[in-house]
């Protein structure tokens, strides 16, 4: 499968400031590509690159084949994006302004404006001036011109910033649609974990402008830590009978925790074990990390 | 070429529905107002004193009630308040992209950043053009109607021709305005930079080198509305020309290269 999108040891300095550094990017045509980081990480500054509004201080970048170069020229009528916050002209209406971006794209097709009013469901504030909008629906309005010219990629900076959590699933549902029938890719960056997992095929993680992991979405869910719960009524006892038998155990607020392979992969011979030994547990469970942990745990945020 | 009227369409546009070169317009409106309001002072007097125009310590520029002196304050009022206003309008036809974020939206487009800059240069000349007759031709209907004596066709071709020189003139040091708002990102630093410009043309002015101080040389044409003891010579005109390419190429080449990271 050809690539929509590769870094090689994309750096980008600004003075003392190194915002990215060697960032080696693959993005497959037809994948949802989650790009998650922190504040500052380096989300923006890599869009900003991908799309050649600044120019990498050291490497390449290639955007559906072409190199992107410092110049401004790149494949931007098979791209569609939104970066940083959505912005619009505030005193031009909804429909003013996408008509701007249909005629800067080189779009022939008058009804395209009219087409992603109705797909991103802003046809109520067609004639409102975009200054008059909620935030929802300003984004909603960046998401509509990014869409406008049928694009083959998607380059978006956290695309969910501002929708209610029902526009947060209209968007999330109208992506995978788009990548479903029309095979889209999409590059997205954010930082809310929940909504790149739902979504994301791929994901990548920077941090301090280090491309620190990048897998799919699928392995994430195996790669995430695991640990057995242990609860009983002499957590004390229970501790010592368990390091005894040769668990490693850290005993936290009257709470067990495992997390060797062997308690993981067999949990029964703890329950057995514990309950010959006059302990038996009055709850135990198999606990998965979830992501904003490992998130947290990778980047060093949370110790 | 079509992607070029796209961008020219877009910036007209914007102006349509900014009020910014309304009121643009409406601020460059005292020049004809008060133009003619002098006249009327000019004219009688002692007819203004009673009406309560001016009091009796008032102290007039020199000139007569005619319409050659009309024409020489519209013109002196265009060189000198032409760089400030048409710098507000250059300002923000350059400015608002940063102050409303919409820069990086003009940036990673089919049409090419050369022409969208080009049609916002091309608006920051004939909007201030445009405005320029409009006052002119207002300044002939308060001429009319304040009945100011002393008109003819030769008077106001050559009136009108300096006015056109003077604006063409004052629009040529635009590109370099439209520069300092690209870098500066915003609106105040180029109208720092047009109050700076002001200044130094009237102190150049005094100094008496304003021929060889491109921000001088449009003021110096008003300075007798239209007839000059001393024509400008060739080098005066040069050295605006010199401004206006070096202004156009460096903003191209700005918007072109520069980081756009902000």
């Amino acid at each position: 499968m050809s690539l929509a999108i590769e870094t090689k040891d994309l750096s980008k300095s600004f003075g003392e400031v190194h915002a990215v550094q060697k960032i080696n990017l693959k993005v497959r045509e037809g994948e949802i590509y989650g790009f998650l980081g922190l504040n500052g990480a380096g989300k923006t500054t890599t869009i900003r690159a991908l799309l050649g509004m600044i120019s990498p201080s050291a490497g390449s970048v290639k955007v559906l084949g072409q190199n992107i170069d410092s110049g401004g020229r790149g494949p931007w009528k098979d791209i569609g994006h939104s970066v940083e916050k959505p912005a619009a002209y505030p005193e031009l209406t909804v429909k003013e302004n996408l008509e701007i971006a249909r005629r800067l794209q080189g779009i022939s097709d008058k009804n395209a404006v009219e087409r992603v009013i109705s797909q991103l469901k802003i046809a109520l504030y067609a004639n409102r001036k975009a200054g008059h909008l909620s935030t929802g629906n300003f984004q909603r309005l960046a998401l509509a011109r990014a869409l406008l010219h049928n694009p083959k990629l998607l380059i978006l900076d956290e695309p969910a910033s501002g929708l209610d959590p029902a526009g947060v699933v209209e968007i999330r549902e109208l992506l995978k649609k788009l990548v479903k029938e029309k095979g889209l890719t999409v590059f997205m960056s954010s930082h809310i974990l929940t909504e790149v997992s739902r979504l994301a095929t791929r994901i990548g993680i920077i941090h301090e402008g280090h491309l620190i992991e990048e897998l799919d979405a699928k392995k994430l869910e195996a790669m995430r830590s695991q640990r057995l719960e242990v609860r009983t009524n002499q957590p004390e006892l229970a501790e010592s009978i368990l390091k005894k038998a040769g668990y490693s155990v850290n005993l936290n607020n009257d709470l067990l925790i495992l997390q060797d392979d062997r308690a993981l992969e067999h949990p029964e011979n703890i329950a057995t074990l514990l309950v010959n030994e006059g302990s038996p547990p009055t709850r135990l469970s198999l606990e998965q990390e979830n992501l904003e942990d490992h998130f947290l745990r990778l980047t060093g945020a949370k110790s | 070429m079509k992607l070029f009227l796209a961008a020219f369409w877009a910036e007209i546009l914007k102006v349509r529905r900014s009020k910014v070169p309304l009121l643009t317009t409406a601020g460059f409106l005292i020049l004809p107002m008060v133009s003619g309001l002098f006249m009327i002072i000019l004219k009688d007097p002692e007819k203004a004193k009673e009406l309560g125009i001016i009091s009796m310590k008032a102290q007039l520029i020199g000139g007569s009630a005619d319409w050659e002196t009309f024409f020489g304050m519209m013109n002196m009022g265009t060189g000198i308040a032409g760089l400030i206003l048409f710098s507000i309008i250059t300002a923000w036809v350059f400015g608002r992209e940063f102050s409303d974020h919409t820069a990086k939206e003009l940036l990673a487009l089919p049409t090419a950043r050369w022409k969208i800059v080009s049609a916002k240069l091309l608006v920051t000349m004939l909007l201030p053009l445009g405005i320029t007759l409009l006052i002119f031709v207002v300044g002939m209907g308060i001429g009319y109607a304040v009945d100011i004596p002393g008109f003819s066709r030769e008077l106001f071709w050559r009136s009108f021709g300096s006015l056109l020189l003077i604006a063409i003139l004052t629009t040529m040091l635009m590109p370099l305005v439209a520069l300092i708002a690209s870098i500066g990102r915003s609106y105040l630093p180029p109208l720092g930079w047009a109050f700076l410009t002001m200044a130094l043309a009237q102190i150049a002015a005094v100094m008496g080198w304003g021929e060889w101080f491109p921000w001088t040389v449009p003021s110096l044409i008003s300075e007798v509305g239209g007839e000059l003891p001393e024509p400008l010579g060739i080098h005066s005109y040069l050295i605006v020309i010199f401004v206006f390419i070096i202004g156009v190429i460096t903003t191209l080449i700005w918007w072109q290269k520069a980081d756009q990271a902000a």
